[in-house]
């Protein structure tokens, strides 16, 4: 399955709440992702809260947007990568 | 009120959870009155029929109709459904017996089941023949309305891609509730064998938690562990006495259940030799019929026959069947002819069992049944043996065996030829050409039908000639030669009227779509009304009239869906899609778009459109890979060599080459559609094509038939172009050709269009080209405007809102848009939370404020 990194952005600044809710919020995002065979990694978030960089296994760009739009997150730019190691050569 | 009570009379270990998700699942279909599809699955042995079983017999206050499908090569076409209407009798009895066709036993179980809450339950479905798959399918598309929790079983190891049941799981999605059943844990094991004296730790290792072999294993007694399943079975069955070991033999062989009045004269006096294997465990007594606790254990007594002791016992069942009064399902004499190795029986009964199955839709089914009977076809007429061999080819196509289907047919059409029957090898070489095109053999298909009328016209006006003009008059639509066409059509009409022949007067249209539609209808031929539904539906979008085309391809998508007629509906769906893509519902488009790709099928056509939607769709927005699906979809076309499946691609490979600022690359990637269009004097792909070769700075002849949007924008009449194309509903299309005029506002305009269109691949190309000629004062990057409306809505949201503001309830909406429940379910909580509502009444009042319609 194709791994992509998904650039969004939070005029606000993004809000997760290090609680119970918060972490209710991301499972929510997780299980409706699975709906769509789309598989949240990590993301990296800017100091600044206004951007994340956010890398996913899923099975196509399509369903990268799908599923932002049940979770009412924005994308900005979705771009296909492979995982290049530093280290796998020593 | 459905409940259920906790399972108890034996012990069921760790099915705590699969057990309350099922009944979970039965509370939430009697509180919404909204059917739900739960599927069990396993290895086989695992437990399926226990937990199941377990789960039955706790329901309380909804009925059970169950039914098993059977472990045949061939099974009985709607096996499992016969039985059920079989058990409710009355109107569904009467519908079920007469031969019926997937959609109306269908609608017929609707009606039954809407009064109350009823547990469906399945098994085994992997074994399902065709048509007890298309009821299933049908049956779950209309669950949303149906109070009944539907249960299906079925093996998950050994299924293999090519599997039917594959696709049709693949259909029911997200929808339905999984419930896998797993293997036992080491202690619950440990607690099975804790009377055994067997080695807990060895029996685990061996058995793998599998609960039918750890039943086995302990069954067989001794302190030992059998290596595999079928050891355990035949040492278990080695301990019964000769007269019960005779009759388990006798059972194994007529799978899966024996009556016991066949039975009795199988064996005779066997009570005796009956309750010793039942009381061992090894045999099922139900409602007058015996069969194998499992099958698994049928199987290895069936292997372990000697190979003539079992043929004799299959030519017993088989003599004592033919001497059965009644209606005795030829299925079944087929099976044990076969197994008795008697050609005269097999050559009797497989094809009456073909014929049987492709009536009720058991296309694959009875293509394996005429395969069976064609084993032995040199001993048969050599006109019989071709009869056969075209009925096989007819059920091959509509299962997606080309390859078989082309072979059967040419090896026919060879016999007929030696035999000197010109009408039948005429009929075999006109469904050539039909069944060569769909896969895009498009030159054979052609020299086919020609073929076919050469040997069809010395006859005089025949059905076969009729089929074999209305065939031409098909292909050369397809290719774009209308003239040809309109005269192939002239002789369908002339040869109507002298055959009076009804299916050729609704393929002539002589009286319109509308009436040759219900006559289709009025005489049961649904496949000839799908396809006329086919082409009312398809001509407001190729008019550009989408309003219009929305609405009618939506019908045609019911009614294909309700009739299962599968084919067409993979059509409707590509232009779905291509409908709402070309105004600028990308998100809906490959939604669409998605289901047919999703889908393995022969017939390319729509596989062709899809693919360029979602390459399209992905240029546009900057999204990763959009040449993998345009290259699918161009290689698959141009292996048909017709223009009409040739362009689409090719303009969509011309835009992506041109949103990356490849220009050079637009001639050769358009040469191929283009040289063929200005042969065959096709205005509407010239023009498709011309306005990417113009931007690449070719030379644009125009025709007659070219569009008005695209002859302005070939002429250069940017303004013009982008003002019809926005009339027209084409806002993409019409944002690129406002960018393309000399005008700074208009510039500007077009990359806020789109902006708001998501097409952020298309603004970078756009800008990059403004700035090279030299345009200042241009947005830096993406502007954060990309709202659609008020509130941020997606269109897909937008669309789903008006249906709110209709009253419909998540399943109507799924049915209306036909999208799971689970998508829609996902849209509404979007909608909510974006318009901050706290009801979906909150949310259609919101919409009205912000003013969203």
């Amino acid at each position: 399955m194709p791994r992509y990194v998904v650039e969004r952005t939070f005029p606000e600044g993004l809000e997760i709440p290090a609680d119970a809710q918060g972490a209710r919020a991301c499972l929510g995002i997780v299980e409706r992702n699975a709906d769509d065979g789309v598989t949240w990694i990590r993301s990296y978030v800017t100091g600044d809260r206004s951007k994340t960089f956010c890398v996913y296994d899923a099975p196509s760009p399509e369903a990268i947007r799908r599923t932002a739009g049940w979770n009412d997150l924005p994308v900005d730019r979705i771009t296909e990568v492979r995982v290049l190691d530093p280290y796998f050569h020593f | 009120m459905a409940s259920t009570i906790p399972a108890s009379g034996f012990e069921l270990l760790e099915r705590t959870a699969e057990l309350e998700a099922l009944a979970g699942a039965l509370a939430a279909v009697d509180e919404t009155g909204r059917g739900k599809l739960a599927l069990v699955r396993g290895e086989a042995g695992i437990g399926k029929t226990a937990l199941v079983n377990s789960f039955v017999e706790s329901v309380r206050g909804a009925r059970v109709l169950r039914a098993a499908c059977q472990p045949l090569h061939r099974p009985s076409p709607l096996g499992p459904f016969l039985e059920i209407a079989d058990g409710v009798g009355g109107e569904l009895a009467r519908v079920a017996s007469g031969g019926p066709q997937a959609y109306a036993l269908t609608a017929e179980l609707v009606r039954e089941l809407a009064a109350g809450p009823a547990v469906v339950l399945i098994e085994d479905i992997h074994w399902a023949d065709e048509a007890t798959l298309d009821v299933l399918r049908l049956f779950t598309r209309r669950l949303a309305t149906v109070p009944a929790l539907v249960i299906a079983t079925y093996r998950d190891d050994g299924l293999t891609r090519s599997h039917p049941l594959r696709a049709l799981l693949g259909e029911f999605g997200a929808r339905a509730l999984r419930v896998p059943v797993v293997a036992l844990s080491p202690e619950a094991v440990a607690h099975l064998a804790s009377e055994s004296g067997v080695d807990p730790g060895v029996l685990y290792q061996r058995t793998n938690g599998n609960p039918f072999f750890v039943t086995e294993a302990l069954a067989a007694g001794g302190s030992g562990v059998p290596e595999t399943v079928r050891d355990a079975v035949l040492a278990r069955a080695a301990r019964l006495g000769a007269d019960a070991r005779q009759l388990l033999d006798a059972v194994a062989v007529v799978p899966p259940y024996v009556e016991r009045g066949l039975l009795d004269q199988l064996v005779p006096n066997a009570d005796d030799a009956l309750d010793e294997c039942t009381t061992a465990g090894m045999l099922r007594v139900d409602a007058g019929r015996v069969g194998f606790r499992h099958e698994l254990a049928r199987l290895a007594i069936e292997d372990s026959l000697q190979p003539g002791a079992r043929r004799t016992l299959h030519r017993a069942v088989l003599a004592l069947l033919l001497e059965m009064s009644g209606d005795v399902d030829p299925a079944r004499l087929a099976h044990h002819a076969e197994e008795s190795a008697d050609t005269e029986s097999i050559l009797r009964f497989a094809p009456e069992a073909a014929a049987r199955a492709a009536a009720v839709g058991s296309h694959r089914e009875a293509a394996d049944q005429y395969a069976l009977a064609l084993r032995y076809g040199s001993e048969v007429e050599p006109a019989q043996r071709a009869g056969w061999l075209v009925l096989r080819a007819l059920s091959c196509y509509v299962t997606d065996q080309s390859e078989e289907t082309l072979e059967s047919l040419r090896l026919a059409a060879s016999i007929y030829h030696e035999l000197g029957d010109d009408v039948s090898e005429g009929h075999a070489r006109e469904r050539l050409s039909a069944y060569l095109w769909c896969p895009g053999y498009v030159e054979e298909s052609r020299a086919a039908g020609l073929h076919a009328i050469a040997l069809l016209e010395p006859h005089g006006p025949s059905p076969q000639l009729g089929a074999a003009y209305d065939q031409m008059a098909f292909l050369a639509d397809q290719g774009s030669r209308p003239d040809e066409a309109r005269l192939w059509r002239e002789r369908l009409l002339e040869t109507s009227i002298a055959t009076r022949d009804v299916e050729l007067e609704i393929l002539s249209r002589a009286e319109g779509p509308e009436v040759a539609f219900a006559v289709a209808l009025e005489n049961g031929l649904i496949g000839l009304a799908g396809s006329i539904q086919q082409e009312v539906a398809g001509a407001p979008l190729w008019q550009r009239r989408y309003e219009a085309a929305d609405h009618s391809l939506r019908a045609a998508l019911a009614f294909h869906s309700d009739h299962g007629l599968e084919l067409y509906r993979q059509y409707v769906l590509s232009w779905l899609a291509t409908c709402a893509f070309e105004q600028g519902r990308w998100d809906e488009a490959v939604d669409w778009a998605d289901e047919v790709i999703r889908t393995p099928r022969a017939s390319i056509s729509p596989r062709i459109l899809a693919l360029t939607t979602v390459g399209l769709v992905r240029a546009r927005r900057g999204d990763p890979d959009p040449w993998s699906p345009l290259d699918e979809a161009y290689e698959l076309a141009m292996r048909s060599g017709e223009p009409r499946r040739i362009a689409p691609p090719s303009a969509a490979r011309a835009e992506a080459a041109w949103l990356e600022g490849r220009d050079s690359e637009i001639a050769e990637l358009t040469d191929v559609a283009y040289a063929l269009a200005e042969a065959r004097g096709d205005g509407g792909i010239i023009g498709m094509l011309g306005v990417w070769r113009r931007r690449a700075g070719l030379p644009v002849q125009l025709i007659e038939g070219v569009g008005e949007q695209h002859a302005l924008e070939i002429q250069g009449d940017f303004a013009a172009a982008a003002a019809l194309w926005a009339e027209t509903g084409c806002p993409y299309e019409a944002a690129l050709a406002l960018a393309a005029t000399d005008d700074a506002g208009s510039q500007r305009d077009a990359l806020d269009e789109l902006h708001r269109l998501g097409a952020e691949g298309t603004v970078a190309a756009v800008m990059a080209r403004l700035r090279r000629t030299g345009v200042r004062g241009l947005p830096r990057g993406p502007r954060r405007t990309t709202l659609q409306n008020p509130s941020n809505l997606t269109t897909r949201e937008v669309e789903v809102l008006r249906l709110l503001t209709e009253g419909l309830r998540n399943s109507e909406i799924a049915e209306r848009l036909v999208l799971s429940e689970r998508t829609v379910h996902h849209h509404v909580s979007a909608i909510l939370r974006k318009l901050e509502a706290g009801s979906r009444t909150e949310a259609v009042a919101r919409a009205s404020t912000l003013g969203i319609f």
